[in-house]
């Protein structure tokens, strides 16, 4: 009888010890990188053919989508690998926890105040208009959305030496508000629209003139680990955006042609622009990021 | 009538007079070569070191303990001028985990002249190239070819025959360096002594 206690006791020690091991291992996985290292935590540094890490913030600018100027108030992180440059441009890996891009919905100055739906449109659709959009209580937000972290491509070079596409990423725009419903974007992941963001000057169609951006102030941290441009503003004023799909939910066929007239989609190339500015971008080899850890148990 | 003409004249003559006065002494401003005080007539080789010439971009400095360098001087209507021909180096390293795999010269020559900023002069070399791979893997310029690019300013010591550059010869001559789109900073001294027909003779500048 003695025995058995005995036996239960020690069942029960391996299992708290198991459990605290469990826990300490938890504990040391988000813990392992230090300094100015921590924020590559959700690059892939371990996939193969990874051999940097980005971790990008923007805390500037506008983007100016057909008749639409949406400052960027809220900042948007991108935060991935990349490997080796092919041919200049470097393939993008996704952050370990799918959020390469962060979704910071931005407001839309005025929201869509001045929506005015067509006089033959059905009465439930004139008063939902006017509720949703004639007053300034319920605004509209525009969120960045990646449509593909792999698609996106990098050339570091480009990026540091004002030439170039520096970063080339397909995106969608989403807007919010209770009467557009949770689909409604601007692009998809087969349509997206292509940013091509340059740290020099641009050559867009007309009207649009050329803008130009920066590289910032390079900076070298943690003995020439990491590379930081601080400041940096990559522009892109020459891309086309589509129409706008998803609007109003089952009501889209109304509610589509209404936002797509008042932003004045779809905007052909030269009426649109991002321009992002107060970037922090830090760039860092998967082998640092790689012996860091390891020597951080 | 005749008097306002004449004192016209007169006035215009000398206001004429002072400029071209004024456009020579800005012409002999710009200094000449010289040897054992006489101006340099034809032209003569510049062979030398510097000792620990090193670029700095903030956080990394890449230093070559080696800086040989070989310029071609003359005088053009008074004026110094000079070709820089060569420019190995050598022992090149970082204060940071990055080695320097190679470090090129590009584009030589360079053109050179001498100039004189507020009665002291200086040597201005222009369309500086130098191409600098760094490796290791940790370094995060690993295999990444950086390209310096831009002018030199160094002041000019007669006493010591030798040319210093670093940010106040840069700023007095308004040259500048960039890498990455910015600013780099070059420090050396290098010394200013003649290796073909005027061996062993006081260089000066003036």
């Amino acid at each position: 009888m003695p025995k058995k206690r005995n036996s239960t006791r020690v069942v029960c020690m391996a299992l708290c010890a198991a459990a605290l091991a469990t826990l300490a291992l938890a504990g040391n996985a988000s813990a392992k990188l230090v300094g100015e290292f921590t924020k590559f935590q959700q690059c892939p540094w371990t996939t193969e053919g990874v051999n940097k890490c980005l971790y990008s913030v923007t805390a500037g600018g506008e983007v100016v989508l057909g008749t639409k100027k949406v400052p960027v108030e809220k900042s948007v992180t991108i935060q991935g690998g990349f490997a080796k440059p092919v041919e200049g441009f470097s393939k993008f890996f996704a952050a370990k926890n799918g959020e390469t891009m962060s979704k910071a919905a931005q407001n839309v100055p005025g929201g869509l105040l001045g929506i005015v739906p067509p006089e033959k449109s059905p009465a439930l659709v004139k008063a939902l208009s006017a509720f949703f959009f004639e007053n300034a209580l319920t605004g509209v937000t525009s969120t960045l959305e990646l449509t593909s972290a792999s698609e996106i491509k990098v050339s570091e070079v480009n990026l540091a030496s004002k030439e170039g596409v520096a970063l080339k990423m397909p995106i969608k725009v989403h807007l919010e508000n209770p009467f557009l419903g949770k689909s409604c974007y601007v692009g998809s992941s087969g349509s997206p629209i292509i940013w091509e963001l340059t740290t020099g000057i641009t050559s867009p169609t007309k009207p649009n003139e050329p803008i130009e951006g920066s590289s910032g102030t390079v900076e070298f941290l943690e003995s020439g680990r990491i590379l930081r441009l601080n400041e940096a503003v990559l522009v892109d004023n020459n891309w086309s955006a589509p129409a706008a799909s998803g609007c109003g939910g089952i009501l889209s066929f109304l509610v589509n042609p209404i936002i797509n007239g008042q932003i004045g989609l779809p905007s052909a190339k030269g009426k649109n622009a991002a321009i992002l500015k107060k970037n922090t971008i830090s760039i860092s080899t998967a082998t640092a990021v790689k012996k860091v850890d390891s020597e951080n148990p | 009538m005749k008097r306002n003409a004449t004192k016209t004249l007169l006035v215009g003559a000398l206001a004429a007079l002072a400029i071209s006065a004024l456009f020579a002494a800005s012409a002999n401003a710009a200094p000449a070569w010289r040897f054992n005080g006489t101006e340099l007539s034809g032209s003569e080789t510049i062979l030398g070191g510097a000792e620990k010439s090193g670029l700095k971009v903030k956080g990394m400095t890449t230093t070559c303990d080696n800086f040989l360098y070989k310029i071609t001087i003359s005088n053009k209507s008074g004026t110094g001028e000079g070709s820089v021909t060569e420019l190995p180096l050598y022992n090149c390293y970082t204060d940071t985990v990055c080695t320097v795999s190679a470090i090129t010269p590009e584009a030589l020559p360079w053109p050179s002249n001498l100039t004189s900023v507020s009665g002291t002069p200086y040597i201005v070399i222009k369309n500086v190239k130098v191409g600098i791979l760094y490796g290791n893997e940790e370094c995060v310029l690993d295999g990444f070819l950086v390209s310096v690019t831009g002018s030199a300013g160094g002041l000019i010591s007669n006493a010591s025959e030798n040319a210093t550059f670093n940010s106040s010869s840069f700023t007095a001559t308004g040259t500048k360096l960039s890498a990455f789109g910015e600013k780099v900073e070059w420090t050396g001294v290098f010394p200013t002594e003649a290796f073909q027909w005027h061996r062993e003779q006081a260089l000066s500048v003036s």
